[in-house]
């Protein structure tokens, strides 16, 4: 405590809160741009830090991975074009309340989710990260392997209206993620003799292409529409569709827990990332939720749920870093590199050599989570503005940052033709309502999945009746299975009814 | 629609098949003596797509009568032009990128498509890539001072 006292008296300097505001408003803008995500924006900025102070460095780079995880939200929310793959559940209720006048309502519940699951969730890191180091060694590679198949298990039957072709997809996205020089016998796998894919396919040109080129081109063929129903939508005149009211603040701040949680439980365990804890998030909130039905046309609730979700992830992913120096997301592997540089190794024994550090990087970090509500809040009326431009000026602008976006990852076109190429499956996956989210969280998880099936079935020397010694992977495996079933029923219980009401309408129309 | 969902579980069975049949065995190779097979996730994920198109062929052709998820015309007349057009403008970009004019390719990228989608005013034609040209330049060059191209 004391040191974390004395780190905010380090950090409440006017220097090192500007270079916070800095690195908040820098990534709010990166963020807001399609495929200019926090782990770009990090990366790049990692130079920039070199002739900073310790203190002052870590803080612009943590101000600027926190600020690109909101700022993702206001892409998603205006031109449904997630600035990251994590930010897709977002649009999928954000975008119909921007189409409905209450753009403004929606960025503000994003931002304040954010800021919200952002700060309880370094909370969560502070508390935890040193007392967990013990515990975390207990999930070893069966029981994490088990917690990766419930996952996508799990996201692949609630993403998309079929489970079968949501697990179809996330079988794809393990496929498409075993591509490359496999890491234990160094044997290139589909790679058709291509060096630039020898290190497999990059996931950030793939994101872009699948997520937003795939929506440009659907929006390009319903340019006409879209503008003619953005002419009638004006941002409503009432105050209420302008700002978030009592009644949805009492409606949201239990999914704001919830999903705070699930973003700081999904941070801690490293592998799963962002997107799976905002697709967790919204099928959980979708689930619990009294209309069920009425998510994915504008319910408040689930921009929340993936908000709050998607930036509690960032704070708690420096949990297993900072425990065990094992990196729980690709910023926090960025990370690792810029503290390494500023002179604090990540592990546990940064806690014993360094505390003073430590306590400087948590105050940094609260102060970055108040800096970024203030920031956000600023700035949302500028990008609620994009709501009345013209689609067809809109997409020219997505489409070309995009591929700057994607031509950034490798400098090299390759990244522009897997771009394209993942375009255009996204596009087919999109019209035949194959999810191509499920298809990219399979992609992310798979390396891990992968690894730890191999570890674990040298583990258990290719015995299952070795399993029962790891109590967590049965319980998981068991959870899959549930899961399985219970959204299979679920989902023919919806079909059930669904034909219930279209019967009477097939015979009158057949009379 | 019930066709499409079965011919895309037709052609992902096959493409599956083909996968395990031909592609993974041919491009990869068998491990040393006492290494897990690198063919084996590789092999286990396609097994599930075959089995799962499988399975949505079985529930499509049962499930006949019933609604589907899918809307009537899953591919709409506008949609595929666009699609076309978007590759056409992405092919005439890349060809001027691989002729050494990134300024080029970047202008055509966001003129092409602006005309594509019916944007005739020529201020917009002028300003909007050159706008966007130079909000990169400043951004990358000058700010964070690093070449992109």
């Amino acid at each position: 405590m004391e040191h974390l006292l004395v780190g905010f008296q380090n950090v409440l300097t006017p220097v090192t809160l500007f270079w916070v505001t800095v690195g908040v408003t820098l990534g709010y803008v990166l963020g807001a741009l399609p495929g200019l995500g926090k782990a770009t924006g990090v990366a790049v900025a990692i130079p920039m830090t070199f002739y900073l102070q310790p203190v002052a460095a870590i803080a612009l780079l943590i101000g600027i991975a926190k600020g690109s995880a909101a700022g993702s939200a206001v892409s998603a929310i205006l031109l449904n074009t997630p600035g990251e793959p994590s930010s897709a559940p977002t649009a999928l209720d954000g975008y119909p309340l921007a189409r409905q006048g209450k753009a403004q309502k929606a960025l503000k519940m994003g931002l304040f989710a954010s800021v919200i699951g952002d700060f309880l969730s370094t909370l969560v890191l502070i508390a935890l990260a040193a007392p967990l180091a013990r515990y975390a060694l207990l999930i070893g590679p069966v029981e994490l392997c088990a917690i990766l198949l419930f996952s996508l298990t799990f996201i692949g039957g609630l993403a998309g209206r079929s489970m079968l072709k949501g697990l179809i997809a996330a079988a794809f996205g393990v496929f498409f993620a075993t591509i490359g020089i496999e890491t234990e016998t160094f044997i290139p796998r589909m790679t058709f003799g291509l060096l630039e894919l020898d290190d497999g396919i990059s996931l950030i040109p793939m994101a872009i292409g699948m997520l937003a080129i795939s929506e440009m081109v659907i929006q390009a063929g319903n340019a006409r529409k879209i503008d003619s129903e953005a002419e009638k939508i004006k941002e409503s005149a009432s105050p209420d569709d302008r700002r978030v009211t009592l009644a949805e603040w009492r409606r949201c701040l239990p999914v704001i827990g919830r999903g705070t949680l699930i973003g700081s439980v999904v941070g801690i365990l490293p592998g799963l990332g962002a997107s799976v804890g905002s697709f967790l998030s919204y099928g959980a909130t979708q689930r619990a939720s009294k209309a069920p039905e009425k998510f994915g046309t504008g319910m408040i609730e689930g921009v929340a749920a993936a908000e709050s979700a998607d930036n509690a992830v960032v704070p708690a992913s420096f949990v297993p870093l900072f425990a065990l120096g094992i990196p729980g997301s690709v910023v926090a592997a960025i990370l690792i590199s810029a503290l390494v540089l500023h002179g604090l190794t990540p592990g546990p024994m940064m806690f014993v050599e360094q505390p003073q550090m430590v306590a400087d990087l948590y105050a940094a970090m609260l102060c970055a989570s108040l800096i970024l509500l203030i920031v956000g809040y600023t700035g949302q009326r500028i990008f609620a503005q994009v709501i009345h431009v013209p689609i067809r000026l809109i997409i020219p602008a997505v489409l070309f940052l995009c591929c700057v976006g994607a031509y950034m990852d490798t400098n090299t076109l390759f990244s522009i033709y897997l771009m394209l190429g993942f375009a255009l499956l996204g596009f087919f996956a999109r019209k035949l309502d194959f999810s191509f989210v499920t298809f990219l969280i399979g992609f992310v998880i798979g390396p891990n999945l992968e690894l730890t099936f191999r570890q674990s079935l040298q583990i258990l020397d290719h015995d299952v009746m070795r399993l029962p010694a790891h109590p967590i992977a049965i319980l998981f495996a068991v959870l899959t299975i549930l899961t399985v079933v219970w959204i299979n029923r679920s989902n023919n219980r919806h079909a059930a009814q669904k034909t219930a009401l279209a019967g009477p309408t097939t015979k009158q129309s057949q009379i | 629609m019930e066709r499409a969902d079965l011919i895309s579980g037709v052609v992902l069975a096959v493409f599956g098949l083909m996968m395990l049949a031909f592609v993974i065995p041919m491009q990869i190779e068998q491990a040393p003596e006492g290494y897990v097979s690198p063919r084996l996730v590789p092999n286990l994920a396609m097994i599930v797509v075959v089995g799962l198109s499988a399975l949505l062929i079985v529930k499509t052709l049962r499930q006949t009568q019933k609604p589907t998820s899918l809307p009537e015309i899953v591919f709409s007349r506008s949609e595929m032009m666009a699609l076309l057009k978007i590759s056409t403008v992405f092919a005439v970009a890349l060809v001027l990128f691989w002729l050494g004019t990134p300024l080029g390719a970047g202008v055509v990228l966001v003129a092409g498509t602006l005309i594509f989608l019916g944007e005739r005013r020529p201020l917009i034609l002028t300003l909007m890539p050159a706008g966007l040209l130079l909000a990169i330049w400043v951004l990358f060059y000058k700010v964070l001072g690093t070449a992109i191209v």
